[in-house]
């Protein structure tokens, strides 16, 4: 089976070259023969995915079935292990998760070659790009980091998974957020081949907008996922620690972000286009220093169960990249004009601006933050550390300033926006989010406190501004199609939202992202407190009241458990049992954290056994209780929410015969109930 | 519109002021230093049982709070932390010397966006106008594509 998955990779290898190389002849002849050449190169293309697929699925048999003469299989699994993570052996360490990286891109390049009439000419040179990055990735798996190298001798038994990864959101956190690092590849692939070809009109940018979105949506998914199974597993009671790796996966987040918004300008106005391509550019090289930071080494970071020397190819394929994209501007830049000018600072467009702005400088300093240790060893000759601390300092207000943004576009029309009509809109939002904040200081949100409690404050306030300025939009939306088609206002936003998916959509998406907000807000109130607890001890926080009723140990083939059955109490009132629990996984010889967490909307009661007090033979209980933090998962949901609805194709126009007499100035409307008439002339 | 921003601009004056406030000193200083045992957790977070270092690195913190805490002087108990345990225990960079440029380059990067932002809107407001076509000279034409612009933004 290992020879068989080493064929496979070999084979992909040799399929994707001649796609790259046939393809680039292609581009270049540009006539009967280069069309040909280009249709054999996209075969060639899809036969490439079979064979990827064929050695993903020969290492994942092999991890079922135990085949520990595979080195990969015997470093990351044992015959203990649930299937389920032997499934998830796939990408559990680094020549398993190149593999994987290597067969989704050939499944994005599979669908994308299928799909080839939809542009055949763009396509074939978007394969070619897409085909150039799938021989990188395939080097790597054939020649550097093989995942079917062999043991010299055959162990009975594997060295097990990390324990960290054996957690049922592990399993598909990694697939996520590597689904959304390589769906990047596609808007870049398009982006670089509408370059080179110097492609007329936006035909790139319709084409790629879902792609995009479902990039997106898939890495907004897997960042969620791993805070999700940071706040539930590494038992710290956080979610986001700022550590290097999971900053890489915020990178592409930010500029993919920022795309998502600046590519309107360019399908409304015509405008940004040098800007957008480079975003995407910007975006997919991200990407790949996100995996570059995850597999070199490169910083210190929690999640080195992936690291090796790997880097220096990473290197090399990041400056190769680099090199391509300047020399395929400086060659093609005149094609990038703009057919639009800014007319107005205070316009729709000079908002995306602003937020395209925001989102960068956010993605700089996330960046700068990041690499700064090593700048420190390369200048001073010591590698300082760079935390939470530092980049909550840094991130909080311009996050802030994000979210007033957030208030403030959809506010403002294309083109240009009177100050009139900005008052007007903004008059009834602005006074219920200083109402907002006046109401919320009597319930203890005190800004002057704390520089924490200020922020959260802020925060809220922001947040009704921007929840308000949604609500106006889809209440006066709804409110003119409620009229038209003689429906309630319910009716009325709904046909709104179904005639333009991707605008309303969006707004749910705010509206996703301002309830995450909040829940991050929430961590200003947070509270803990450690206790040793023996049979009957009693710990005190907040108005809960935990009392430890019994210790108990387990043992399986897997791990041996520690565990504690404690009664909660809320203002002396019974409410629940919790049971925090500590492993210790018997191949890997480590331990890992299972949370005890008593969740409402309000708070979460998060509490943790930190192990036997080596003295006393007493349990430690650490208890968190942490506000809010609910509303950040369903702040997340909703997100997901409003990006699938954002992809959902807009709703036919009504079926209504129209006459139009523009001369005369009236637009008329029959059998659908829509009727369009100059101020002063309605009935 | 100006009353709401004057409000704002206290509350931020205020929230700046208060925040230097003494009380929660320890939890926020804490909070800046990293327990050394290798478990890669924040000194106030680390729940490593039988950690070497933790105990000690809380009674010093609680020593060096209560040593400064005439002067409020944070720098000093960080810089203490740094001796003590090496510059990898503190996680916020220095506000002094090399270690400065962790703090200004994030804004250093607002600010240049800012002025590149600000050039590219003076470069083309200071362009010619471009030549009007007449569609767009007449009134009625222009007043219905704003109304179609209003009304198919729904």
């Amino acid at each position: 089976m290992p020879l068989l998955g080493d064929f496979c990779l070999l084979f992909a290898l040799a399929l994707a070259a001649y796609s790259f190389v046939v393809g680039i002849l292609a581009f270049i002849r540009k006539d009967e023969v280069g069309y040909r050449l280009g249709e054999t190169a996209r075969r060639a293309g899809i036969a490439s995915f079979f064979a990827v697929t064929g050695a993903a699925i020969i290492l994942v048999w092999a991890a079922l079935t135990n085949d520990f003469s595979i080195a990969y299989i015997q470093e990351h699994s044992n015959r203990a292990l649930p299937t389920p993570y032997k499934i998830a052996v796939l990408w559990s360490g680094q020549e398993g998760s190149l593999l994987f990286w290597s067969w989704l891109l050939a499944t994005y390049a599979f669908v994308l070659r299928v799909r080839h009439k939809v542009d055949m000419r763009l396509v074939a040179t978007t394969s070619m790009v897409l085909a150039g990055i799938q021989v990188f990735f395939l080097l790597l798996t054939n020649f550097v980091a093989n995942p079917f190298g062999m043991m010299s001798t055959v162990a009975a038994d594997g060295n097990g998974l990390n324990p960290l990864l054996q957690y049922p959101e592990m399993v598909i956190h990694p697939p996520m957020l590597y689904l959304g690092y390589v769906g990047f590849s596609l808007p870049f692939a398009f982006a670089l081949a509408a370059l080179m070809m110097r492609y007329p009109g936006e035909k790139w940018i319709h084409i790629t907008r879902r792609w995009t979105m479902v990039t997106w949506l898939f890495l907004t998914c897997g960042i969620a996922l791993g805070a999700h199974w940071a706040y539930a597993v590494l038992g710290w009671g956080g979610y986001w620690g700022w550590d290097p790796v999971e900053n890489a996966s915020l990178l592409p987040w930010l500029s993919g972000t920022a795309f998502l918004h600046s590519v309107m300008m360019q399908e409304k106005r015509g405008m940004m286009k040098v800007w957008n391509v480079w975003l995407i550019f910007v975006t997919f090289m991200l990407s790949i220093l996100g995996t570059l930071l995850t597999r070199s080494g490169l910083v210190q970071s929690v999640h080195a169960f992936a690291q090796s020397s790997i880097g220096a190819w990473f290197y090399a394929f990041l400056a190769v990249i680099a090199l391509v994209c300047v020399a395929a501007f400086v060659k093609n830049r005149k094609h990038l004009q703009s057919e639009n000018k800014l007319e107005s600072l205070v316009s729709r467009e000079s908002s995306f601006l602003f937020n395209n702005l925001v989102l960068l400088a956010a993605c700089f300093a996330v960046l700068s933050g990041t690499l700064f240790p090593i700048l420190s060893e390369w200048v001073r000759g010591y590698r300082i550390t760079v935390g939470a601390p530092f980049f909550n300092k840094v991130m909080l207000p311009i996050g802030l300033f994000l979210i007033f943004l957030t208030a403030v576009g959809p506010l403002l029309a294309w083109r240009n926006t009177s100050l009139g009509s900005l008052k007007k809109n903004f008059a009834i939002p602005a006074i219920l989010s200083v109402l907002v904040g006046i109401g919320l200081i009597p319930l203890g949100v005190k800004p002057w406190n704390d520089l924490a409690y200020f922020y959260a404050w802020l925060t809220f306030v922001l947040g009704a501004l921007v929840i308000t300025t949604i609500g106006s939009e889809f209440i006066r939306g709804g409110r003119v199609l409620k009229d038209k088609l003689n429906t309630n206002i319910v009716g009325g936003m709904y046909h709104l939202t179904r005639r333009n998916m991707r605008r309303y959509g969006g707004y749910i998406v705010h509206f996703g992202v301002i309830l995450a907000c909040i829940g991050i807000a929430g961590q200003a109130f947070n509270q803990s407190k450690e206790q040793e607890m023996a049979q009957g001890d009693k710990l005190q926080i907040g108005r809960y009241t935990l009392v430890g009723q019994e210790y108990t140990e387990d043992d399986n083939a897997n791990y041996q458990s520690n565990a504690a059955l404690l009664d909660v109490y809320k203002d002396g009132k019974y409410i629940t049992r919790l049971s925090p629990e500590h492993r210790q996984f018997k191949a890997s010889m480590q331990g890992t954290t299972i949370v005890a967490d008593y969740s409402t909307l309000k708070e979460d009661l998060y509490v943790i056994y930190e192990g036997l007090n080596p003295d006393t033979g007493h349990p430690i209980i650490k208890a968190f209780i942490n506000p809010l933090v609910n509303w950040l998962w369903i702040g997340v949901l909703t997100v997901l929410l409003g990006t699938g609805l954002a992809l959902v194709p807009n709703a036919a126009q009504l079926k209504s015969p129209v006459t139009v007499k523009a001369a005369a100035g009236v637009v008329e409307a029959t059998g659908g109930g829509a009727s369009m008439r100059p101020a002063g002339a309605r009935k | 519109m100006k009353a709401v921003a004057r409000i704002l601009l206290l509350f931020c004056l205020v929230g700046s002021l208060m925040a230097a406030d003494n009380s929660g000193r320890y939890e926020r200083l804490g909070g800046k230093i990293m327990c050394s045992c290798s478990c890669g957790q924040m000194l106030l977070q680390c729940n490593h049982v039988g950690c070497p270092n933790s105990a000690t690195m809380i009674r010093q913190l609680h020593e060096q709070v209560a040593a400064t805490s005439a002067t409020n002087d944070d720098d000093a108990v960080l810089n203490f932390f740094r001796r003590e345990w090496g510059v990898t225990s503190v996680v916020e960079p220095n506000r002094r010397g090399f270690e400065l440029l962790a703090w200004i380059l994030p804004f250093a990067g607002l600010g240049l966006g800012i002025f590149c932002l600000v050039l590219v809107v003076h470069k083309w407001h200071a362009a010619p106008a471009a030549a009007r076509s007449p569609e767009k000279m007449d009134p009625r034409l222009e007043a219905l594509r704003a109304r179609a612009r209003r009304e198919t933004e729904l």
